[in-house]
């Protein structure tokens, strides 16, 4: 199909008309300006100060073991010395646990989301660039992964080889991997259409330069911004599977394991359960805002 | 008058595909049968997936029901009965044949059909969803409405603040919260419902707590998406601009025209997402101890009960494909071009 002249009808309608620059005070425009700025520096800041948490700090200064304790110094409350936030029933120090079990999620969210953004998005800008009979095949593959239940495998995993970081990577990748390339093919489907990449193929460009140099750059900050949403949904899932007992096991410390245990006391204390979900949902939230900013900034939908 | 026909059809084969294209016609009938046509790759692909991973999870679902003390023999017995001495892909074929002829097997735990058992819980899982989705779609719709009236205004930051919690909670984490929160403390709701119990306002109690935990998460996907379409509606369309000029008055541009408009983007999202609700279903009915199929799959799982995880797998993948279908079709009823036929940019 050729590219189509722009429709002049409709880039001439009144609403798509920008807003006058006279209407607009300079202080609204600095207001916007700053809005903006926060809007992506201080969900990137969270994250940046929950890394160094979670991976500097343990070096920086001693903290207490995360996987034993003394029963004689369990369930102290939070803020009581040596343990600032108190310790679990068996005495095992919850700072600690919300460390380790933070590198945990820093390293299968973001392993699990580079897996799914280096296969997926070759396999859809494979699939949004070629399309024909690799599409329909690379799309129904994807179709099958994304309708297969995540639990069924994660189990599956668990019982046949050893439950493991590793192995949860593994198993929760086969989730990404689709999704990524959906989404990549998604917007390659519309770049595809675009006049330059007409040019380009009417030149005799090599597909693979093609792909390389003209789509995956447009194609890039959209996924960009999906990433970090997608990290945010892994961490909630391995979380999901830790809960359920099917992902790290109990000596070592997970978000998920330490709210699985915090239920089973919930009605004495909700602490137990309330420590690990706010940093949970804090870690997940500022990745959102993230990426919502990045979106912004970049002007992908 | 036939033969007449037939005499045209051979002098002018363009005369043919005409016939042909007003019989098999409708584009929104060719739409449904492409799609059928790729659910069944999909359903057999998701099956077989299931059966190739069930199948290696060590252990002999034999030994698993007689218990550590059963002699060879017994187990022997018990794996003709259950079609285990089977090869792999026999039992497969089988398994799909059975599903053919609807029956999907003996569950390996209670020696009851797949049927039955799915016939106990579905109809839980069915009226949570329900539930579910009736709350979060009108919620998402009440508020996506209000927050793009003005955008940027106060309903709209506060909806937009709402909603990403919303979107960065863990269902979990908020069945554990609400479950805090109003059995615990205020105990309005009950923590634990065995059953939904006999009268309707006893169902509602029972499943309010369970909803939310899913239906909040969905309520922020629904009103985001819901209230960017709206905005974009009102800022970019003709008809819009047309409406305003006429003098019609704004809610109502904004509700009959927009909305109306926007309403079916997130009516096609919904159908599209149905499927993937098993995993939050698999994960708050046992929270809650709510004899659902998502808690039977969370059981069934970790007794390695394969058909029985088939059984409960096939009908979200059933689901999964209905929904693609429901959105096909929507798209096909909704959008006049589409029915029609006329070919859009």
């Amino acid at each position: 199909m050729a590219a189509q002249l722009p429709d002049l009808t409709t880039t001439l309608a009144p609403g798509a008309a920008p807003p006058l620059p006279s209407l607009v005070s300079a202080r609204h425009l600095r207001n916007q300006r700053v809005g903006r700025a926060l809007r992506l520096w201080v969900p990137a800041a969270i994250l940046v100060a929950l890394f160094f948490l979670c991976f500097i700090w343990p070096y920086v200064y001693t903290i207490p073991s995360g996987t034993v304790g003394s029963i004689l110094a369990a369930q102290e409350p939070p803020f009581s010395p040596g343990h600032w936030l108190g310790t679990d029933p068996v005495g095992v120090d919850v700072f600690a646990m919300l460390v380790y079990g933070g590198q945990v999620a820093f390293e299968v969210g973001f392993a699990v989301t580079a897996i799914g953004l280096v296969i997926g998005g070759l396999i859809g800008l494979a699939a949004g660039y070629f399309g024909g009979w690799t599409d329909t095949i690379l799309s129904r593959i994807i179709d099958v992964l994304i309708a297969f239940p995540a639990l069924v495998l994660a189990l599956a995993v668990a019982e046949v080889l050893q439950p493991s970081e590793l192995h949860l990577i593994w198993a929760l990748s086969v989730f990404s991997v689709p999704a990524f390339a959906r989404v990549t093919r998604g917007s390659t489907l519309v770049v595809r259409q675009l006049p330059f990449i007409q040019a380009a193929r009417l030149s005799g460009t090599r597909s693979w330069r093609i792909i390389l140099k003209h789509v995956l750059p447009n194609v890039i900050p959209g996924i960009i911004s999906f990433s970090l949403i997608g990290v945010g949904i892994v961490v909630i899932l391995e979380g999901a599977l830790d809960f359920l007992g099917l992902g790290i096991q109990q000596p070592k410390p997970s978000w998920g394991g330490m709210i699985a245990r915090g239920q089973t006391v919930l009605t004495a204390t909700p602490e137990y359960v309330l420590i690990p979900s706010i940093v949970l949902l804090i870690f997940v939230m500022a990745l959102n805002l993230l990426g919502d900013a990045l979106r912004e900034r970049w002007g992908v939908r | 008058m036939a033969l007449a026909q037939q005499v045209q059809l051979q002098r002018d084969p363009g005369a043919r595909s005409d016939i042909v294209r007003r019989v098999t016609g409708s584009p929104a009938l060719q739409l449904v049968g492409r799609r059928l046509l790729t659910a069944i790759p999909v359903l057999l692909g998701v099956t077989f997936l299931t059966f190739v991973v069930m199948n290696l999870i060590p252990g002999n679902p034999a030994r698993l029901i007689l218990g550590i003390n059963a002699t060879p023999g017994q187990i022997e017995q018990t794996d003709i009965k259950l079609g285990l001495n089977h090869p792999f892909w026999d039992r497969y074929w089988l398994w799909l044949d059975g599903l053919l002829h609807g029956n999907l097997g003996i569950a390996y735990s209670n020696q009851q059909s797949v049927n039955t058992d799915l016939a106990q819980h579905l109809p839980v899982t069915c009226w949570l969803l329900l539930y579910t989705l009736v709350v979060s779609l009108g919620l998402g719709v009440i508020v996506a409405v209000l927050a793009a009236r003005k955008p940027n205004g106060i309903a709209d930051r506060l909806s937009l603040a709402v909603s990403m919690l919303g979107l960065s909670i863990a269902p979990y984490v908020l069945a554990l919260v609400l479950i805090y929160v109003f059995a615990v403390k205020v105990q309005w709701f009950p923590a634990i419902s065995n059953s939904l119990g006999g009268n309707p306002l006893q169902a509602i109690r029972a499943l309010t707590l369970p909803a939310a935990s899913i239906g909040f998460p969905l309520f922020a996907v629904y009103s985001r998406l819901l209230r960017a379409d709206i905005v974009e509606q009102m800022q970019r369309e003709d008809y819009i601009v047309t409406a305003k000029a006429k003098g019609v008055s704004p809610w109502r541009v904004l509700i009959l025209h927009a909305t109306r408009n926007s309403m079916f983007t997130l009516i096609t999202l919904v159908a599209l997402n149905l499927g993937t609700l098993i995993g939050a279903v698999a994960i708050i009915e046992p929270i809650f101890s709510l004899p659902g199929i998502g808690a039977e799959l969370i059981g069934a799982i970790q007794i390695n009960d394969l058909p029985l995880v088939e059984g409960i797998v096939v009908v979200f993948a059933l689901v999964t494909v209905a929904g693609n279908l429901l959105a096909d079709l929507l798209y096909a009823v909704l959008d006049p071009r589409i029915r029609y036929g006329r070919s859009t940019s």
